[in-house]
């Protein structure tokens, strides 16, 4: 393991991290034997249901489904901060009406040309 | 009739009668009155109970321990979003690793997305699938990448734009046409002498 190099676009896996072997204290063995403990009550709880003989069922991931309603429902627990309001002027209102009067502008100049026979009627693909 | 769950009978239940008959059941032992006592009594048993439903914002270490165990997280690991009012409530704060550093040859649940069942699911989850953003480190450092990409990006468009200003290409002039400009070609009256037209200097 002491040669081991990382692949040149991979991070370096966990258990060929140098820092599980050595020097380790015992709280970080503690809370590695938590999470694996946690871990292991899930695979459990999986396996069971999954090779469950009578289940006719999906199996239902509470995890999924606990992402699924935070993330569409993100104005729950929304409060409208300086900063959040910012946000949401800059990316709602600012385009709307900014988007508006470029092209009003735009297309007015270019009828007042029209009108006018001023326009330069060009040959090239774009304008 | 109650079926133990070890032993499931084959006799089809109407389900529609099952619940027409209980709400009766209901409505006749109701204390209410009304619409009431018809809308209120019981509710579903389906629908997302508390522990599925997104919480505020935990500031006491009682909510941090409550949800951390609703994530199924350690209280150490769990660390929510600080409060800026941007929506997230409770959600975990998880690191910002793509699916694509995950280990490929462990035997996972779900073996596409490299995730166990029930493991907490990253905020921008969807954008870290394997299809998408990818946070694995790259053989060259990200300053280097953009600096080098960009900084031969604008070379060349500022080289372009001081062509276009600064032309070179062989001197030109308008076509010179034989004939006095082609008079008689370009519907000219045969009987007028037209007027000379020298295109040369001697």
């Amino acid at each position: 393991m002491a040669d081991y190099r990382e692949a040149p676009l991979a991070t370096r896996p966990k258990t060929l991290d140098p820092n599980e072997y050595f020097n380790v204290s015992k709280e970080y063995r503690r809370a590695e034997e938590e999470r694996a403990a946690i871990r292991v009550n899930l695979k459990k709880q999986y396996q069971m249901q999954l090779n469950n003989p009578h289940r006719k069922e999906l199996i239902e991931d509470p995890a999924l489904t606990r992402w699924v309603h935070a993330r569409a429902n993100p104005y729950l627990y929304f409060k409208p901060t300086f900063k959040t309001s910012l946000l949401g002027l800059l990316f709602g209102v600012v385009p709307l009406f900014g988007l508006y009067f470029i092209f009003k502008t735009d297309r007015d100049r270019k009828e007042a040309q029209i009108k006018a026979g001023t326009l330069e009627r060009k040959f090239s693909l774009s304008s | 009739m109650r079926t133990s769950p070890s032993v499931r009978q084959q006799r089809p239940v109407n389900m529609a009668g099952v619940g027409f008959r209980r709400w009766a059941q209901a409505l006749s032992k109701g204390k209410g009155s009304g619409i009431s006592a018809l809308l209120s009594g019981f509710r579903a048993a389906s629908g997302s109970s508390k522990d599925t439903v997104l919480g505020p914002v935990p500031k006491t270490p009682e909510e941090m321990a409550a949800a951390a165990k609703k994530y199924n997280l350690r209280v150490e690991d769990y660390e929510p979003y600080p409060d800026k009012g941007e929506g997230f409530g409770d959600y975990p704060k998880l690191a910002d690793r793509s699916q694509h550093e995950r280990d490929p040859w462990y035997k996972w649940d779900h073996p596409d997305l490299r995730r166990n069942w029930g493991e907490p699911m990253h905020w921008n989850f969807d954008m870290y699938i394997r299809n998408r953003v990818d946070t694995s480190p790259s053989p060259v450092a990200w300053g280097t990448m953009c600096k080098q990409l960009f900084g031969f990006i604008g070379f060349m468009l500022f080289m372009f734009y001081i062509g276009e200003e600064f032309k070179s290409y062989q001197p030109v002039a308008p076509k010179q046409y034989p004939y006095n400009n082609l008079y008689l070609e370009k519907g000219g009256d045969p009987e007028k002498q037209p007027e000379e037209v020298k295109n040369y200097e001697i």
